[in-house]
């Protein structure tokens, strides 16, 4: 899913539909990417930046052509257009604001009733910020939407290639899928506490291992 | 009566300029019958519009008119439709737009009754 007049990848490509409240970072994440920066694309009649963004596998190179908005988010809920023909999915949220992780079942449910059964990895972004909002305990979508969950921060780029691991072996079809070779990223602009972090990691990790909240409303408890 | 264009022309500067900068100084423009559709979303009421307007996750926003029509209505207001680019801050490809308001005359001036936002993008 190339647009018009960018150039076309010599190995498997798969559109990948980035959405998630404005201001979640999804921008940011996907200009991480240079190679892909260097080759985006943007499409005015339908509002998108198409990154090209290329991972070198076990397997060969595979391509995400990655769509992010202008913003129309926003404004409200994105068109048909947007998602028609994705093959994958990122949905971002803010660890430090309640209320983008309250809307992912939102996100979640205009995805899906384009893009049927597509592998989607849900992305708690800024993980780097102090005072997260959302805890590790609190995000329970994923399980009961069969969702892969990562904890990234994209201005350290802190598990930037884990949401494309996810996808790429889910796509190819192969759970052993890995990386082979580093991608090319922008600085890290922040540095994050990685012994915080393991500590969020275990507190998933047990949280994964809990039984799920009842009810079918998604909201933090306050 | 007054020339619908003029009426729609220092409207659409005055209601662009401040939305531009300081949304919450909309409310003087709308009442409580007044009817927005943003984006296929409803509102009635100045309470309830300036609820949704305010909550935009943006504070300054660029607005570049490209063109603006005008008609008189029956009730004695003016009919405006505008087409134009707008820049939220934090954002660098423009968005299209296009939005008709309905103006009605109140005591020597307008108020807004009818106010329709749509982006346009496929």
């Amino acid at each position: 899913m190339a647009l018009p007049g960018q150039a076309t990848a010599d190995c498997p490509s798969f559109k990948l539909v980035l959405v998630g409240d404005g201001g979640t970072g999804k921008t940011t994440f996907v200009k991480r990417h240079l190679t892909g920066e260097f080759e985006k694309k943007y499409e005015p009649t339908i509002g998108v930046e198409v990154h090209p963004l290329d991972f070198t596998t076990n397997r060969g190179k595979i391509r995400f052509y990655c769509w992010d908005t202008a913003g129309q988010e926003k404004f409200g809920g994105l068109r048909d257009g947007y998602y028609i023909h994705g093959q994958c999915a990122i949905i971002m949220f803010d660890v430090t604001s309640r209320l983008t992780y309250k809307n992912v079942p939102t996100w979640h449910r205009d995805l899906c009733r384009v893009c049927e059964n597509i592998p989607i990895v849900l992305c708690g972004n800024k993980v780097d910020v102090k005072n997260r909002q959302v805890k590790p305990k609190q995000v329970t979508f994923h399980r009961k939407k069969n969702l892969q969950y990562h904890e990234i921060s994209a201005k350290s780029n802190y598990n930037y290639e884990k949401p494309f691991l996810y996808l790429a072996r889910k796509l190819v079809g192969d759970p052993n899928l890995h990386f082979v070779e580093q991608v090319a990223l922008a600085p890290p602009e922040v540095q994050i506490d990685l012994q915080q972090q393991q500590e969020y990691e275990k507190q998933l990790q047990e949280a994964a291992n809990m039984p799920l909240p009842d009810g079918d409303d998604d909201d933090i408890a306050e | 009566m007054a020339d619908p264009e003029a009426v729609a022309k220092a409207f659409t500067d005055h209601y662009y300029a401040t939305f531009d900068t300081a949304r919450n100084n909309l409310a003087g423009l709308y009442q409580d019958q007044s009817m927005l559709t943003f984006e296929g979303q409803k509102f009635q009421g100045t309470q309830a519009i300036l609820q949704k307007l305010t909550s935009l996750p943006f504070q300054q926003c660029k607005h570049h008119i490209s063109s603006l029509d005008a008609q008189p209505s029956l009730s004695g207001g003016v009919l405006v439709f505008v087409t134009g680019q707008l820049l939220p801050e934090g954002e660098t490809n423009p968005l299209k737009f296009s939005q008709t308001f309905h103006l009605a005359p109140v005591g020597g001036s307008y108020v807004v009754t009818n106010d329709l936002f749509r982006l346009n993008y496929g």
